[in-house]
């Protein structure tokens, strides 16, 4: 154990001196590049994750809300919604309910025509669960009292110039703009553009939103029964909890939270990102246990006539390769902490300008498991390419290694 | 202190053998300051490797302090050399990256000796060199004697059994090596300490008890100097 403590005493008064009065532009290369393999280590996986989280907060925030209630297997609608909904709000961790009622249809303005979803809500209860309201680029949201007017997504509106967009789309209505609506009950109605969203969700932006009002006077009669019913929870409240107290008070229909609903639609692409992290990562440790390698062989190989003379004076060989792998040690930890602080400056970048995508503005999510499972591979990959050389060096025979 | 018996060493360049040495035998006592002398490729530094395990012999026998060396084990050879000789080399061979004293420090450190017991005994053994003054100066800042000098201070810190020196003042003037071999008397005269000398001056000769010279991988004879 003695022995043991003194030789790593002298490995480190070996190591640290040859650092500090070996080639300094060296070394700060070495740490330089272990520093961007960690950047590259990292990022591209916080992009990712990034697109992840903020596919989930889309969903969360404009599609189903933290948990959503279909209608029962084989049925169309969830039926006494009054009752459900009297149900649902008076629910621990419930803080607001809002029904959809999905209606069929063909939009057509100027001439061109697509078919779409047409929701119907009831605006206050809307704007409590969803954040549609608040993604308005135009005009203004529905109110409870709305009749004869709509409000309609950005992938719905479009462009006068078709080629710039994504969908078919009605071809660049605005707000005030009258667009007339085939329902599939035979009805047709025209409607003036209240307002325009962008939430930039797949999902979402496609929809056209008439208020609870407009809806029954379409059907002509009150309706009591809705095709979903999204769910805010309380901030904090633990979905699944809430749902299982739910499923608790006799609720029949299905009741799925928001991940639930996600579900292996998710799993899939996470799986298919975790992939493409994978890769990234394979090859970014290859490259820096390459470098790392390079620069350890070439220093020990500079190196060979005075690793001879360790030997010579009775240095052991396990003490001057651990000197090495010590050096490797602390050039690894520069190096991180050096990609730990190109990170920081690229969270504060993309905070503020954060990139820009089709599905929304994306920003890297650093998590401390990414953080702390990259820097454990990336030091054992130092550990590694630092060992070999100097192994392979010491291992000369001691006038060989002299004549250098 | 050291026996030899019939030392043969052989290197194959390809596929010529080229013998180095060929049957040397003969002993070194304790207190002894022998010089091994000789023309170039007599053999001088092939024998002084082998007697200060640096390579091993083909065939034969060295015993150092009653130790088969040939038999030990790359650890216990490495331990040896720490702790029952030193080395001189013809080119210094400090560490470019340790200062005087690190340089020195670094054997002690290797014995196990405390950062206080390491920086007591270097600074001994800097003081009988004279280089004392030096302590914090890298060996590229030292002359050639200087760093010789250092090299002699590293090689005795671990008081050894034995200094092996292998052409000490190969690289240095005549005043330089004057002060070199100068050390080497006092230390052999003042502590006893037994040296065993490669070297192929004549002058150096006044210096030793013993020279042994060899030709052509053999001894041709042995001299006892007054």
């Amino acid at each position: 154990m003695a022995d043991t403590a003194n030789r790593l005493r002298i490995s480190f008064f070996l190591g640290l001196r040859s650092l500090k009065r070996g080639n300094t532009g060296s070394m700060l290369m070495t740490i330089v590049i272990i520093g961007m393999v960690f950047t590259n280590m990292i990022f591209l996986p916080s992009i990712i994750t990034g697109a992840i989280r903020n596919y989930e907060q889309q969903t969360i925030d404009y599609y189903s809300g933290n948990i959503i209630i279909e209608p029962k297997k084989d049925a169309a609608y969830i039926e006494d919604l009054g009752d459900l909904l009297a149900r649902v709000n008076r629910a621990p961790g419930v803080l607001r309910a809002a029904p959809h009622y999905d209606l069929g249809g063909v939009m057509k303005f100027e001439g061109n025509r697509i078919p779409g979803s047409i929701i119907a809500v009831r605006p206050r209860d809307e704007t409590m669960v969803t954040g549609i309201s608040h993604t308005m680029t135009e005009g203004q949201y529905l109110g409870d009292a709305d009749t004869g007017v709509i409000v309609i997504g950005k992938l719905v509106a479009g462009h006068k110039d078709e080629s710039e967009d994504l969908i078919p789309s009605l071809g660049g209505v605005v707000t005030g703009d009258s667009i007339d609506v085939e329902f599939t009950n035979g009805v047709t109605r025209t409607y003036r553009v209240k307002g325009i969203f962008e939430t930039k969700s797949f999902a979402v932006d496609p929809s056209v939103y008439i208020t609870w009002d407009e809806m029954e006077s379409i059907s002509g009669h009150p309706v009591d029964e809705a095709t979903s019913v999204l769910i805010k929870t309380v901030p904090g409240e633990d979905e699944l909890d809430v749902k299982y107290s739910l499923v608790g008070m006799g609720i029949q229909e299905k009741i799925k939270t928001w991940r639930e609903l996600l579900g292996k639609a998710l799993g899939n692409a996470v799986e298919s990102y975790g992939i493409i992290n994978n890769i990234s990562t394979i090859v970014s440790l290859i490259i820096a246990i390459v470098v790392i390698f390079i620069v350890m062989m070439i220093k020990t190989l500079n190196n060979r006539r005075q690793i001879g003379i360790l030997k010579a004076i009775g240095i052991h060989r396990s003490i001057i390769t651990m000197s090495y792998v010590i050096q490797v040690i602390i050039l690894a930890s520069a190096g991180i902490i050096f990609g730990l602080v190109v990170l920081f400056l690229l969270n504060g970048y993309f905070s503020v300008y954060p990139l820009v995508f089709p599905e929304g503005d994306i920003r890297p999510v650093f998590t401390i498991g990414d953080l702390g499972a990259n820097a454990v591979m990336l030091f054992i990959a130092s550990l590694i390419a630092g060992f070999i050389p100097a192994w392979q060096i010491t291992r000369e025979e001691i006038l060989s290694a002299m004549r250098r | 202190m050291i026996e030899v018996t019939d030392l043969y060493r052989t290197y194959h360049m390809g596929s010529v053998r080229v013998p180095a040495l060929r049957g040397i035998t003969f002993t070194v006592n304790r207190g002894d300051f022998i010089g091994l002398m000789g023309p170039s490729g007599s053999g001088k530094s092939t024998l002084l490797h082998l007697l200060g395990v640096l390579d091993y012999p083909t065939k034969g026998k060295i015993l150092i302090d009653g130790i088969d060396i040939s038999a030990l084990s790359d650890d216990e050879r490495t331990d040896f050399r720490l702790n029952k000789m030193g080395y001189i080399f013809q080119e210094y061979a400090l560490v470019p990256e340790l200062s005087v004293m690190e340089n020195v420090e670094l054997t002690a450190m290797a014995q196990g000796k405390s950062d206080a017991e390491c920086r007591k005994a270097s600074m001994d053994v800097l003081d009988i060199v004279g280089l004392s003054h030096r302590l914090n100066h890298l060996p590229g800042e030292l002359s050639g004697g200087e760093q010789q000098r250092v090299a002699i201070a590293r090689s005795m810190v671990n008081r050894p059994l034995i200094l092996f020196a292998d052409e000490p003042c190969a690289n240095l003037d005549t005043e330089n090596s004057k002060v070199v071999l100068g050390k080497f008397h006092a230390i052999n005269e003042e502590l006893g300490q037994t040296i065993v000398m490669v070297s192929h001056e004549e002058w150096h000769k006044e210096y030793f008890h013993r020279i042994i010279y060899l030709k052509d991988g053999q001894i041709e004879r042995e001299e006892q100097q007054e």
